[in-house]
């Protein structure tokens, strides 16, 4: 198992510290097609024997992390410099945001539902999670997709909110489409936490909420005392999963707004790999959005581990 | 008699059918697993379909349509080991990229055994020193949308310049009042945006590089005035602009919310698609405005084609030929109104109008140096913020440039 961790993450670290390019020459080339013929200045790779493009690749140390960084001395003037925000402090500040946003919401909705559906028949039980649980099960691409159908022009919800007056562009403005992104990142993620706090609450002790009742203590007084520090495990399990999840945002960014007012973390990487072509940087991105992670799972990492192991 | 007469004819049928069914790839002889990998519109799911009934027992076609299909092609034909697929649907675009690498296999000899069979005509040769790199199929461009009977009602031109466009796209917010938004372009974060600039570039008479160099000269007086064009088309469009993409500005037209805009003439068919539009019969087609009078139209000419790699594992010649049987004249009839097919037995319909008249005004054909894509990518990050007003056009352009060279000089584009 460490090994599987491990090996990917050292080649991805290995990578980082490279930059391999192609041996190329200046070419004046006829280029004919359909739309006729005409002169190209352009490069092309030298070749080796057996036909390949040839390709240097030197150790460039951590080059790649600096410049990610906004650390390196570039040649951006300086008006550029001090108005262009860094693109990976911008991503990792949209991401955090997000994170913070929708992990409260994810939780209390979540538990709000799993305490709702407890109260349900057994038959409208079955019928609320099948229901609830879709949002989950849709793939991310899909649902985004099918949130930014309803959102857009001409949208659904555009349609209902004007007919009581009220018009909004949701991808008009960094405010609303940010918080659209929030939508969507609390309507996907809901599902899972109140399918597991509605799991936790079958097992709630119920010798201890009884003698809680005898005691004369309140029905808000059983969940505080009684219910929500059974839940605490779970909880924490959630918002774990959920802050690993969120910290990967990327489907939403892509399809709801295709990163306009919105970045994150994983979407600058797509974006280095994509757009940039160059898997070396975007192995130095994957580093820094794994160290990112690293420092935002401590703390909850700590926490389990000390609940594992029976430390107050 | 009758009852005869239709034994007969269903003796005929069943002896028959398999063999016209067979008829279309029959000539193929070879085996192999052949994938092919192609981006998504509907001209070429028309043609993965092609390909795709030239499997048989010992052949196997597969198309694989993805709207990422540049990335996943690129990966594809750089792999040391065999490439997993042994074609690729691209624009000229990913072939400049491709052909600079070295990775695209030389087809001269296969365009020249099979061209008889499959008519291959010379244009559809794509050559580069006269070797063939490529085979074209259709041609794309984007080009003025307009709706004909707003025009009509308001005894409107259609539009020449961006001024003129404005000009019109004032009158319309004012006269009619089921139009809140008249003007609908491509104006999303990364290529959309991006590609809009590039043509407004080169139409206020710009240049992204300078002369015989991979050094940006998009960061000019000509890329303020472009972006600067931009910018006085968003009062006129809807406020999620910078969110639109080419599905969002063709529904927009479709849903009769738009009057006019830039898109790409490979949309054009889906305005008469009577399930997703209200505006069926009602939009025409001409060519791209000019940033100005005097200037270039603002569109550039691009052509889809298939290629090979270099680095394919599977026979060349059955490839080669699967390719060819989905390219050709039958196809261009049967999904004639599908896209500008490259043949000349193509018959321009009115979809087809508006690419006509943009290569007749004079459109440059699309930039096919390979480290144009770099560029593209860098100028389509930081755009919005210009066009958001959070940047000046300068500040986002340099940025883009030093950017761009970063990435260039990582690639050995610049040394």
């Amino acid at each position: 198992m460490l090994l599987l961790m491990a090996v990917p993450l050292a080649m991805t670290f290995y990578f980082s510290l490279q930059q391999c390019a192609l041996d190329l020459e200046l070419v004046t080339v006829t280029q004919t097609g359909p739309f006729g013929s005409q002169a190209v200045v352009t490069q092309r790779a030298r070749q080796d024997a057996n036909g390949k493009p040839i390709e240097r690749c030197e150790f460039i140390g951590f080059r790649h992390y600096e410049r990610i960084l906004g650390l390196d001395n570039d040649t951006t003037t300086s008006a550029a410099k001090n108005e262009a925000p860094n693109e990976f402090f911008a991503a990792l500040k949209f991401t955090l945001t997000y994170i913070i946003s929708t992990a409260p919401l994810v939780l209390a909705i979540g538990l709000l539902l799993a305490l709702g559906v407890q109260r349900l028949s057994t038959r409208w039980r079955a019928v609320f999670i099948t229901s609830a649980l879709l949002p989950f099960i849709v793939t991310p691409v899909v649902a985004a997709l099918s949130i930014k159908w309803l959102f857009r022009d001409n949208g659904l919800i555009p349609f209902l909110l004007s007919k009581i007056g009220v018009q909004v562009f949701w991808m008009a403005e960094a405010w609303s489409a940010q918080l659209l992104i929030v939508l969507y990142g609390v309507w996907h993620s809901v599902p899972f936490a109140f399918i597991v706090l509605f799991a936790g609450l079958q097992s709630v002790p119920q010798d201890s909420l009884e003698a809680a009742t005898i005691d004369g203590a309140s029905k808000w007084q059983r969940f505080i005392y009684v219910t929500l520090p059974h839940l605490a495990p779970l909880v924490v399990f959630v918002l774990l999963i959920h802050v690993m999840d969120a910290y990967r945002v990327f489907e939403p960014i892509v399809v709801l707004t295709q990163g306009a007012f919105t970045t994150s973390v994983q979407y600058l990487t797509y974006f280095v790999l994509l757009q940039e072509n160059n898997p070396f940087k975007a192995s130095a991105a994957s580093v820094l959005t794994m160290a990112g992670i690293a420092v935002l799972l401590v703390p909850l990492l700590i926490k389990t581990y000390r609940e594992q192991r029976g430390i107050a | 008699m009758n009852a005869t007469f239709l034994r007969a004819g269903l003796v005929v049928w069943l002896i028959a059918a398999p063999l016209v069914a067979q008829a279309k790839c029959g000539l193929i002889s070879g085996k192999g697993e052949i994938n092919v990998i192609s981006n998504a519109f509907s001209a070429l799911n028309d043609l993965a379909k092609e390909m795709e009934s030239c499997s048989r027992p010992g052949l196997k076609v597969t198309v694989k349509i993805t709207p990422e299909a540049r990335v996943e092609t690129e990966r594809a034909f750089a792999t040391a080991s065999a490439s997993p697929f042994a074609a690729a649907v691209v624009s000229m675009g990913t072939f400049s990229g491709l052909y600079s690498r070295g990775q695209l296999q030389n087809m001269t000899d296969l365009a020249k055994k099979y061209r008889s069979r499959y008519n291959i005509e010379e244009s559809m040769l794509v050559r580069v020193d006269g070797e063939v790199m490529a085979i074209a199929f259709m041609k794309n461009t984007q080009n003025l949308f307009y709706r004909k009977d707003i025009f009509d009602k308001h005894n409107l031109k259609v539009p020449v310049t961006y001024a003129e466009m404005l000009a019109t796209a004032a009158t319309i917010k004012s006269k009619e009042s089921s139009i809140d938004f008249p003007i609908a372009q491509t104006f999303a974060k990364g290529f959309d945006s991006a590609t809009e600039f590039v043509n407004l570039l080169a139409s206020h008479g710009g240049r992204m590089f300078k002369a015989g160099s991979a050094r940006p000269e998009f960061n000019s007086d000509a890329g303020i005035q472009a972006i600067e064009t931009m910018r006085a088309l968003l009062p006129f469009m809807t406020p999620n602009a910078l969110a639109s993409n080419s599905d969002d500005v063709m529904n927009q037209f479709q849903q009769g919310k738009a009057a006019m805009g830039v898109l790409w003439a490979s949309r054009a068919e889906r305005m008469d698609d009577p399930r997703a539009s209200k505006v069926v019969g009602k939009m025409e087609f001409a060519a791209a405005p000019k940033a100005n009078a005097s200037g270039r139209v603002a569109a550039h000419l691009w052509w889809d084609g298939v290629v090979m790699p270099k680095n394919s594992g599977q026979d060349r010649d059955v490839v080669f030929q699967v390719l060819m049987e989905a390219l050709d004249e039958e196809t261009t009839r049967a999904a004639n109104d599908r896209a500008i097919w490259v043949r000349s037995i193509y018959q321009p319909t009115r979809f087809g109008a508006g690419v006509t008249a943009t290569a007749q005004a004079g459109a440059p054909i699309w930039p096919t140096e390979p480290f144009f894509g770099l560029a593209h990518g860098e100028i389509g990050k930081v755009l919005p913020e210009a066009l958001a007003g959070k940047l000046t056009p300068k500040t986002a352009l340099d940025t883009a440039a030093a950017a761009y060279e970063k990435s260039a000089a990582d690639h050995g584009f610049i040394r």
